[in-house]
């Protein structure tokens, strides 16, 4: 079925209240210019605002953020260099190295290698990210089957150079941080969705 | 011919063909997950059940032929329903672990269960302990394992190895090896290639890319003369080496041709190089003072085109042994055949049901003429005869009559074996009068082989239609191979036998048709392309100038099948080329690959160029792979000579044959392949030379002398020892007769 828009009048011409604002004339002679702006100094008018600024001063109460001392606080969502977490119980990483971000990463800049470690498990021995390529679309964090690469708050990526790398070992939660438990999960891009819990399908297990 | 109907339109299939085998030709869709077109139906799918009308229950379309008039229903509702359960039980307990699974992405378990959309789990089954198994080249995991049995069926109808088999306990089975706890075969890799799952995996391989990020590049084996179809499968490697490009894989279209394990797994053999002025200089230098070029036949044909060409502009001599032997073989060959290559390929082999294999270990020299002689013995019931001085264990399960002559006595045994098989036929008089007037006690006494075992041929090829003789290299380097070729063209003019001679290298029939090669007499100022000189250069060894690997060239061979087939760059090569030097002496051409519509039509090729050449199989299994040359006309002057004293070989005799999977310098240098260098033998040889199992020992030939362990192998028989060629100087393997007496030296025990 075609889908048709109706038509709508985008003419907002026609039923505007457009009116003219009451501006007074420009001076044009020397002699009304110079009337113009004495008038507009002895009238005080820079000390209204210079007392806005005084006031503000004595009451110390100053909103200024002392950056790069301070920064802002961003929101959870906000899609910066990417971070890789870990299993809360046991501390493996999470990543199983399927090579789906790998895949779907759009300016082809994630890069990783694995291999079959010693107990026929599969290792992601390297994991890279060129920041000088990244555009922080978010797919990577959104097609991990595991949430395990997810994009964390730091956003400062000034380099001297256009290729600039993370490397696994950036990005990974330390294992001491995850043991004080500051490792965060991320609520953006390929998070669980609240109460996804009751869409699960048991799998009928014989035991 | 058969007139039946499928989904209301008319089908017409060939005696012999099975529904399903019809209906794919005719374009339709019947889905499989344990059909193999190469083997006998597995039948244990059951997905590719459909109607028909002469019957109750729903048929097995891949193992029934049809019947005339039979209307065949491909799709109906109950047919889906049948498939889908069959999808639902597949995914039963299946792991999920698709996403770290080698085979995810080019899985037929993925494909077809979403086909199905079996999206949840129906049934449940108590889950079995399973353990991975770990057979050296091969991972096996049983709990990805679906059963199909291709692997089975390949392993034992196909390779002939018989190494693995299904043990049966309902849920509880699984492929195991037979008869052994250790999988015990020659690691051809072919269950690797048709495991429709990840089951069975390559050790190496496993876990260390996708199947999506590979490219894939055609190209054709280099290890043999077979010149196998494979696919380089490459990708860069990791950031911290550079992000260069490697071949993570080789892998094969197996459903219309098989690889055996050197082609497999044997694919690291590339070179790097850089372009160096100054070394360049140097190698011009040598080539312009150079009196001969010595090669090997690890070349394409457009390399051999421009050392003809070098030949030809600065005067030198070409040396190269080996395609020299061939090529002296197959002219007195041409002499009495007319032709200018023999007229058998390895498709009659697999299609004859009866095969003579003389003169040549070919479990180790090509497997994929083994390959073919197992699918003959299976497939039609085919009486293979292999004489050889040497038993070979490999071939047991499908050799009916295994005659065994004595060392250096090929004339006198081809010679009988030729009278044998022209008998009755309509030979000149001249050449009547030559078969009668034969020594017929002298040879037969000389070479061991009995009258008995003659007609015992004769006997056993009464009913045989397709014939094949295949010839080993034994022969080619046999002191009076001229004399034999000529008595095996004899064969061939004369019967309804065809006939195949195995070539020892890539390519070289296509050197023995390009070349004119010398007398190599050794001499100085030789330059060496892989192989030895006063100059080196080349892929192999410590050379002067590093040229490109096979694999790092884009060109043509030409095969045993007289098929020139094309190969691609697998990884890149930044150095210097032959093109490059021969384009500075005066043979000029801007790429290598200029001189494939060069080649000489005289010799039979067609003149296409490298471009139009295609390089696959087509999805009902039609070769695309390049051309065939064509087999030109020569004049048949030639005479049957007389038959010469018989030679004896007594004392210790060493038999030069590669293990296996081992073919050259190449193969030699491979990661994966095993690379047991040791001369083998029984325990009869071992009494004869007076040396123990493990002992360290020197083998004096008359020009050479090489030190090796001595392995007591109880498979073999006889007072004959393998010894291996591959890791010798340049890998040469068939310069000089194969079995050679040798004078071994005890040197002390290896431990």
């Amino acid at each position: 079925m075609n889908h048709e828009e109706p038509f709508t009048n985008r003419n907002v011409s026609e039923s505007s209240t457009y009116y003219y604002v009451d501006i007074e004339t420009y001076p044009v002679s020397g002699w009304d210019k110079f009337k113009q702006v004495f008038r507009r100094a002895i009238r005080g008018e820079l000390f209204v605002g210079l007392w806005v600024v005084m006031r503000e001063m004595i009451k110390f109460d100053i909103h200024t953020l002392q950056y790069p001392l301070e920064k802002l606080p961003i929101g959870p969502r906000y899609r910066a260099v990417h971070k890789l977490l870990r299993l809360w119980e046991s501390g493996y990483e999470r990543c199983i190295g399927c090579g789906l971000c790998e895949k779907i990463c759009i300016s082809d800049c994630i890069r990783m290698d694995t291999r079959i470690d010693e107990n026929s498990r599969k290792e992601v021995t390297e994991y890279s990210i060129n920041l000088g390529r990244c555009i922080f679309c978010g797919y990577c964090a959104e097609v991990c089957p595991e949430l395990a690469i997810v994009h964390g708050g730091r956003y400062e990526n000034a380099s001297e150079q256009r290729a600039h790398f993370v490397i696994k070992d950036d990005m990974l939660t330390p294992l001491d941080l995850l043991k004080a438990g500051e490792q965060a999960e991320y609520p953006g891009f390929g998070a669980i969705i609240p109460g996804s819990d009751a869409s699960v399908k048991k799998t009928p297990l014989a035991y | 011919m058969i007139n039946f109907i499928i989904n209301n339109q008319p089908v017409t299939a060939q005696k012999g063909e099975t529904i399903l085998q019809a209906a794919r030709k005719a374009g339709f869709y019947i889905p499989t997950m344990c059909y193999l077109e190469k083997t006998t139906p597995c039948a244990s799918c059951r997905l590719c059940v459909v109607e028909t009308d002469k019957t109750e229950g729903l048929i097995l379309s891949c193992q029934t032929p049809p019947t005339e008039g039979l209307v065949v229903t491909l799709d109906s509702d109950r047919l889906k329903q049948e498939r889908t359960n069959i999808m639902r039980l597949y995914d039963v307990n299946h792991p999920l672990e698709c996403g770290v699974c080698d085979k995810s992405g080019a899985c037929d378990l993925q494909n077809k269960t979403l086909e199905f959309g079996v999206d949840r789990q129906h049934f449940s089954a108590k889950d079995q302990p399973r353990h991975i198994e770990h057979w050296g080249l091969i991972n096996y995991d049983p709990s990805l394992c679906i059963l199909c049995e291709k692997c089975v069926h390949v392993c034992n109808e196909i390779i002939g190895d018989d190494a693995i088999e299904l043990q049966f306990g309902g849920y509880k089975s699984s492929v195991i090896p037979k008869n052994s706890d250790k999988l015990d075969c020659t690691f051809c890799g072919e269950c690797i290639a048709v495991c429709p799952v990840g089951a069975l995996v390559s050790s190496q391989f496993q876990y260390s890319a996708n199947a999506w990020e590979l490219s894939k590049i055609p190209a054709t084996c280099v290890h043999c003369s077979a010149g196998c179809s494979l696919t380089y499968e490459v990708r860069h490697t990791s950031n911290l080496i550079g992000a260069k490009s490697k071949i993570y894989r080789v892998t094969n279209d197996f459903e219309h041709m098989t690889l055996c394990g050197a082609g497999r797994f044997g694919f690291d053999f590339d070179v790097e190089g850089t372009k160096e002025e100054s070394s360049f200089a140097q190698a011009v230098h040598a080539l312009q003072n150079a009196k001969a070029i010595r090669f090997n036949s690890l070349i394409t044909n457009e390399e051999a085109m421009i050392l003809q060409g070098l030949k030809e502009t600065l005067g030198v001599k070409l040396y190269n042994e080996e395609a020299r032997a061939y090529q002296n073989f197959m002219s007195a060959y041409s002499s009495i055949s007319g032709k200018i290559g023999f007229g058998g390929s390895l498709d009659a082999v697999c299609q004859s049901d009866g095969i003579i294999v003389l003169g040549g270990r070919i479990t180790t020299d090509n497997p994929v003429v083994r390959y073919s002689v197992t699918t003959a013995a299976r497939h039609n019931g085919a009486k293979v005869v292999y004489m050889h001085p040497m038993e070979d264990e490999l071939l047991q399960n499908v050799v009916t009559q295994f005659v065994k002559y004595e060392v250096g006595t090929e004339e006198g045994v081809v010679a009988m074996l030729a009278k044998t098989l022209l008998e009755g036929c309509d030979l000149s008089e001249e050449t009547q009068a030559f078969f009668d007037g034969l020594d017929e006690g002298y040879l037969c006494a000389e070479s061991n082989v009995g009258d008995e075992e003659y007609a015992h041929i004769t006997k056993s090829f009464i009913r045989v239609k397709r014939k094949t003789l295949v010839i080993g290299s034994d022969v080619i380097t046999h002191k009076r191979s001229s004399n034999i070729a000529r008595l095996c063209a004899m064969i061939e003019t004369y019967t309804e036998f065809s006939v195949v001679v195995i070539p020892v290298n890539v390519n070289t029939i296509g050197v023995s048709l390009i070349c004119e090669l010398d007398m190599d007499n050794g001499g100085e100022d030789v330059v060496g392309y892989n192989a030895a000189g006063d100059y080196t250069m080349g892929s192999i060894g410590d050379v002067n100038l590093t040229l490109p690997s096979l694999n790092s060239q884009e060109g043509t061979f030409v095969s045993i099948n007289h098929h020139v087939l094309p190969t691609n760059v697998a990884v890149a090569y930044e150095g210097y080329t032959l093109n490059d030097l021969a384009s500075s002496l005066g043979v000029k051409a801007d790429n290598t690959i200029d001189y494939t519509a060069k080649l000489p039509l005289s010799k039979g090729f067609n003149g296409v160029g490298f471009d139009n050449l295609g390089n696959f199989y087509s999805a009902l299994g039609e070769d695309n792979r390049g051309y065939i040359l064509e087999n030109m006309d020569v004049k048949a002057e030639g005479v049957l000579e007389e038959i010469d004293d018989l030679p004896e070989f007594n004392g210790t005799v060493v038999y030069h044959c590669n293990p296996i999977n081992q073919f050259n310098s190449y193969t030699a240098r491979t990661s994966q392949l095993e690379k047991e260098a040791i001369l083998r033998g029984s325990a009869q040889f071992a009494a004869a030379a007076k040396i123990a199992d493990g002992d360290k020992i020197r083998l004096e030939f008359p020009h050479s002398t090489q030190e090796r362990i001595f392995k007591l192998d109880s498979t073999l028989k006889g007072t004959i020892a393998l010894v291996p060629a591959y890791d010798v100087g340049f890998g040469a393997l068939n310069e000089q007769y194969r079995f050679e007496k040798v004078k071994i030296m005890r040197m002390g025990s290896a431990s």
